[in-house]
Formats: structure tokens, sequence, C-alpha cells
């Protein structure tokens, strides 16, 4: 039946929004959606085409009424893909604020799935990117707007903790490899396993990207 | 209710039962026949149905189907919920129990059953609570999962903002302790 | 001295206190309010985030001067000057983000009309305009360029439900008051009067505190 296929889109959404990776774009169903949308408007105007633009509602029920379904199924059809995609890039904007490496993803994906899976946004083997290309310019291009965004406000930070300051120095475990970092206090270089004292700020990043763990 | 809501628009899903009262031959689609004729039953998703119940072609036509209650509302649910509401696992109804409820209240005119659907919440939320408050002392045992089980969409969410709640509250009083 | 002392002092009877200890109060007021509203509030029009920032900049080159003096006293300074910059960059942060978070949600509903639009910063309001372009054109480029025109739009306001979400304004807020008044409440089933004295505080319909929070009545907690 119509609208079937779009509630089964919905039925992605709804699993998407309790997962923390984004899992691969169902481009097969859209594309089935949009497809029923075409088939139902070719519907719309073979059904009003004897009329010649001068259809009454109350003269021919039987066609009004079917013009009506294949017209709310239409809108139905649209809200699904609309809320589908909704849910994925809300997702993947999050994930450029939690700092996800936007500008080299798709390739380093496909090269080096295994080692990103912390930006969550590969699937289970890491090996094909979950993205449709249309979802990979839209992160860039939200990648470029929320650069410009923070560029108005470059002394605070608006990725930083949402947590609030308590201790302006933490301990942290070094988990990967992060090479050298500055600090107002100099340059230090991040080799697994090894523990630092550092100022929280200075490092916020990389605690977020999975490269330091805080100690508490 | 919100255009991208996902839980709303599957809300909208969910079938109701409904008989025809008009011949439309070229709907023969809805029901995999070759076209739908007066007396024709059939069950349409909320969505569709709702459309078709309010609409009406012409002046004084009359709408080209009736609703009736889903089997989620029946009769015998509603016995059992008077009888006691917390041994209905409402999920096994329908996932969103109370939202198509809530649908099918605007559509008729149900005073008893509205009652009934309130003090069902009503007893049932203080279960919630009272669940949400244990999984976080003692974790989910076997019985509490079978609980979780049988509640709705909207249980569940009182649920887990019950659990975050209780859980914020015990992050926040360990926190003024240390300090 | 936390969040509750300086909301105590903030009091019409201002005067004396210096603008920059003002201006962290109402920033703090500010900060406070906008978590808890569950619509986004007006933008401060009268400069507070310009003096804020050129106060966040001056606080920055006086730390880099301050670094390199291997003086205990100064280095005790600096890790005082450093923390107190460290809570304001959060509160500024935290606002900001919560203001966004807001305009993403409802990012048509915010750039509907004049008046709405008038809450949001200049930058924000540049923000939005181009989130919801960059959406239009994922959808487009995504699906929608290939269904009929007249199904093109995001904007519909027909059909049983909107295509532009807006915030719900009957969410439940806490709030306390600042004089005596009498408190009307919106119900489901009954509305009530509550008469309430300043210090007060009462949980009640965004809709219903509204008024009372914008004419200084009361106050967001």
């Amino acid at each position: 039946m119509y609208g079937d296929s779009g509630i089964k889109l919905v039925q992605h959404a709804k699993r998407t929004q309790n997962l923390a990776h984004l899992p691969p774009y169902q481009t097969e169903l859209v594309r089935a959606v949009t497809r029923e949308v075409r088939d139902l408007n070719k519907d719309v105007d073979d059904l009003l085409e004897p009329f010649q633009g001068s259809f009454d509602p109350s003269e021919d029920q039987a066609v009004a009424y079917t013009l009506l379904v294949n017209h709310i199924s239409m809108r139905r059809n649209k809200r699904c893909l609309l809320a589908y995609h909704r849910t994925r890039t809300d997702k993947l904007e999050e994930l450029v604020w939690n700092g996800a490496d936007v500008v080299d993803l798709s390739g380093q994906q496909v090269r080096d799935g295994s080692s990103r899976n912390s930006t969550g946004l590969t699937s289970g083997d890491g090996s094909t990117s979950s993205l449709s290309p249309q979802e990979e310019d839209y992160v860039r291009q939200y990648g470029d707007l929320l650069a410009a965004y923070k560029g108005q406000w470059t002394d605070i930070d608006l990725t930083g903790s949402l947590e609030p300051p308590r201790d302006l120095f933490i301990d942290v475990r070094v988990l990967k490899d992060a090479g050298e970092i500055q600090t107002e206090y100099g340059a230090i270089t991040l080799t697994k396993n090894s523990q630092f004292y550092v100022r929280q700020g200075d490092v916020e990043r990389l605690i977020a990207q999975g490269y330091l763990q805080k100690l508490s | 209710m919100s255009y991208y809501d996902v839980d709303a628009i599957l809300t909208d899903g969910e079938k109701v039962p409904c008989r025809f009262e008009l011949d439309v031959p070229y709907l023969g689609h809805l029901d995999n026949s070759n076209g739908l004729k007066p007396g024709s039953r059939l069950a349409l998703p909320l969505w569709l149905a709702e459309m078709f119940a309010l609409a009406s072609a012409g002046e004084d036509s009359k709408p080209p189907l009736t609703l009736t209650l889903p089997p989620c509302l029946s009769e015998q649910v509603q016995a059992a919920l008077k009888a006691d509401p917390r041994a209905v696992a409402l999920r096994d109804q329908s996932a969103y129990f109370y939202g198509v409820a809530v649908r099918m209240l605007d559509l008729f005119d149900e005073r008893e059953l509205s009652a009934i659907l309130r003090r069902t919440f009503v007893v049932r939320a203080a279960d919630v609570g009272l669940h949400a408050r244990k999984a976080e002392e003692s974790g989910l045992g076997g019985q509490g999962e079978e609980f979780l089980r049988g509640l709705d969409e909207w249980e569940r969410r009182l649920f887990r903002r019950g659990h975050e709640g209780v859980r914020g509250a015990k992050e926040w009083t360990d926190n003024v302790k240390k300090s | 001295m936390d969040i509750d002392d300086i909301l105590r002092e903030v009091d019409p009877a201002s005067h004396g206190i210096p603008l920059e200890t003002r201006d962290l109060q109402a920033l703090t007021r500010l900060w406070v309010a906008e978590r808890s509203a569950p619509e986004l509030l007006n933008w401060p029009a009268d400069g507070l985030f310009e003096r804020v920032n050129s106060k966040i900049k001056s606080q920055i080159e006086k730390i880099e001067d301050m670094t390199g003096d291997m003086d205990p006293k100064t280095n005790f300074a600096l890790i005082v000057i450093q923390t107190e910059l460290e809570r304001y960059k959060f509160l500024v942060r935290s606002y900001l983000r919560a203001r966004i978070a807001k305009i993403d949600k409802y990012t048509l509903h915010y750039l509907s009309t004049e008046e709405l639009r008038q809450r949001l910063s200049p930058t924000e309001l540049a923000y939005a305009t181009r989130h919801q372009a960059l959406l239009h054109n994922h959808y487009l480029s995504s699906f929608l360029s290939s269904f009929p025109q007249r199904l093109q739009n995001l904007n519909d306001t027909a059909g049983n439900v909107s295509m532009i979400d807006s915030p719900d304004l009957d969410t439940a807020v806490f709030i306390r008051l600042l004089r005596d008044k009498d408190v009307f409440g919106r119900g489901t089933d009954v509305d009530t009067i509550l008469p309430a004295a300043s210090g007060d505080i009462l949980i009640l319909r965004w809709s219903s505190a509204k008024d009372l929070v914008e004419h200084g009545d009361a106050e967001l907690v």
C-alpha cells in the first residue's frame, strides 16, 4: 500500500535516534518513496486530464476521493522523507559540533575505516561510507558554517565543554598518540599511555575526540 | 504535534478499521481489490482514515467512510483496564497506545473511554515512577524488564525521564557530599 | 559566591556597583533564563556582549603578559585570573549554545516574522538563514527536486500539521517572584489565581509566566 515504504524509512529514523553511530543511508528506500510520489502525481494528472481544468468535486465523488487519497499520500511520503533526512542531519550536525573531522571524512573512511569509528560516521565494518554523497556535501558545508559562526567568538571556543569549569588543571591519560600540542606552558608531546597534568581548556577537544581520558 | 517528530509519524501510521460507504473504483489498491464498494471493510492508517472521515465532497453528501475504534481500544481492553490498569501490557495492544487513543478521542465523543484512559495513565504513571527509582537503586532485574516490555511509548519516555531525574539528583547529592 | 548570591545582589538599587560587576550579573541572569525558557529570549540590545567580549580579550592579554614571570605572587594571581576567565568563557559559551540549540530546532519559526527575527543577534540571524538554506538544498538534492513543484515547499501550514515547528509555550518553568503579586496560572482543567510574595518560587506554564518575567515581576530560575 502507498505509504508503507515511508513508514519503513521512519522506523529507520527511530532506530537511528537511539544509536551512537550513523547507520548506512537507505538509498533504495528513499528512491522507492520518491518514486511513489512521482507515480501518485502522474495518477492525479491522468485523472484530471479528461476534465480539462473544470473538475467539480461534487459531480464525481469517486474521482474527488481518489484525488484526495493521492494528494495526502504524497504529503505523507514527503513528511516521512523529510523526517528521515532531518534525523540524520541532526546527528551529523552533532558530530560536527563534537569535532568529527569533516574535511577528509569520506576519503579517509574508505581507506582507514576501523580507526575512525570513534567519530561515529562509519558503518559496522567501516569499509564503506554510511553517508550519501549529498550528506557528505552537507557535512562539509555545515562544518564551514559552524566555523564561520565560531569565528565570531574566537576567544570563547563555542565547541568547548558545557560542563561548568571546576578545576583549572586536570590529570589526563593519553589513549592514542596525538602528536605535539601547544599550551601556555610550552609544548607537550602526547604519546600513548603517558600521563599529564594540564590545563583543562587546552585539551578539551582531544578528550571529546577520544585521544585523552580525564582522570578523576 | 511536530511535523518532523518521528514518534508522531509512527503513531499516524497505526491502522484503524473503516467501512467504506461509497463506490470508488480507482482505490482498489487500498485493499487489493478491483475497487472499493459500499460496505467494503479495510484497515487504513490514521493519517489517511482521519482525512477521509472528515472529508465530504458536496454540501449534503455524507463522509465516504465510517471509522470504528481500533482493536487496542476494544470493549475487552477497556474492561480489562477498568478492572486493573496495571495488569494490561499496553505495548501488546499498540506501541503507540496513548498516541492513538488521543487521536481517536479527537474524532469520537467517548466520555467513558476518556475517563478510563485518564485513570489508566495516572495509576500506571505512579508505577512507572516507582520502577524508575528502583532501576537506579538496584538495576533492572527480571521483573523490571518484564515491566518495561509492557509500556507504550509515552510511558517509556516517562520512565526514561524519571530515571534520568533520579540519577541526576543522585549525582548532585554525591557531588555536594564530596565538596 | 554562587549564583544565588549573585542574583540576590541584583536589585534596582545597584548604583555604586561597578559596570563590570553588573555586566557579570546580567550575563548570569540571561544565562539562567535562557536555559529555563522553552522559547528563545531577546538578545540583549545594550551592548552587553561587546563589553563582555572585550573584557575577555583584555583578560587573555593580561594572562599572556603575566606568563613567563616566575614570581610566585604573580603566579597565584595568574591562577585566579585564569579561573575567573574560564568561568566567564563558560557562561558565554553555555548561553550561546542554549540559544543555538533552540534556533536549530525551530529555525523556520524564528525566521518567519520580523518580530521573531528581532530576537536573534545579527550573527545568529546569519547562521540561521544559512543553516536553513543548507538544509533545503540538502533535501532538494536528496529527493525533493524530483517532487512536483507545489510539493517542494518546506513552510506549508495547510494540512493538519504545520511544517513550521514551533516551541511549546505551555512547558512548565520555575520562577522566583521579585515583588508581591497575585499570580494567574492556566491549567488543564481549571485556572488558578495564587497570591504570592516576593521571593516565592512557583512552577507554572511558561505561557502564564512570560508576562511576569517580561515586566520584571518575576525571574526564571
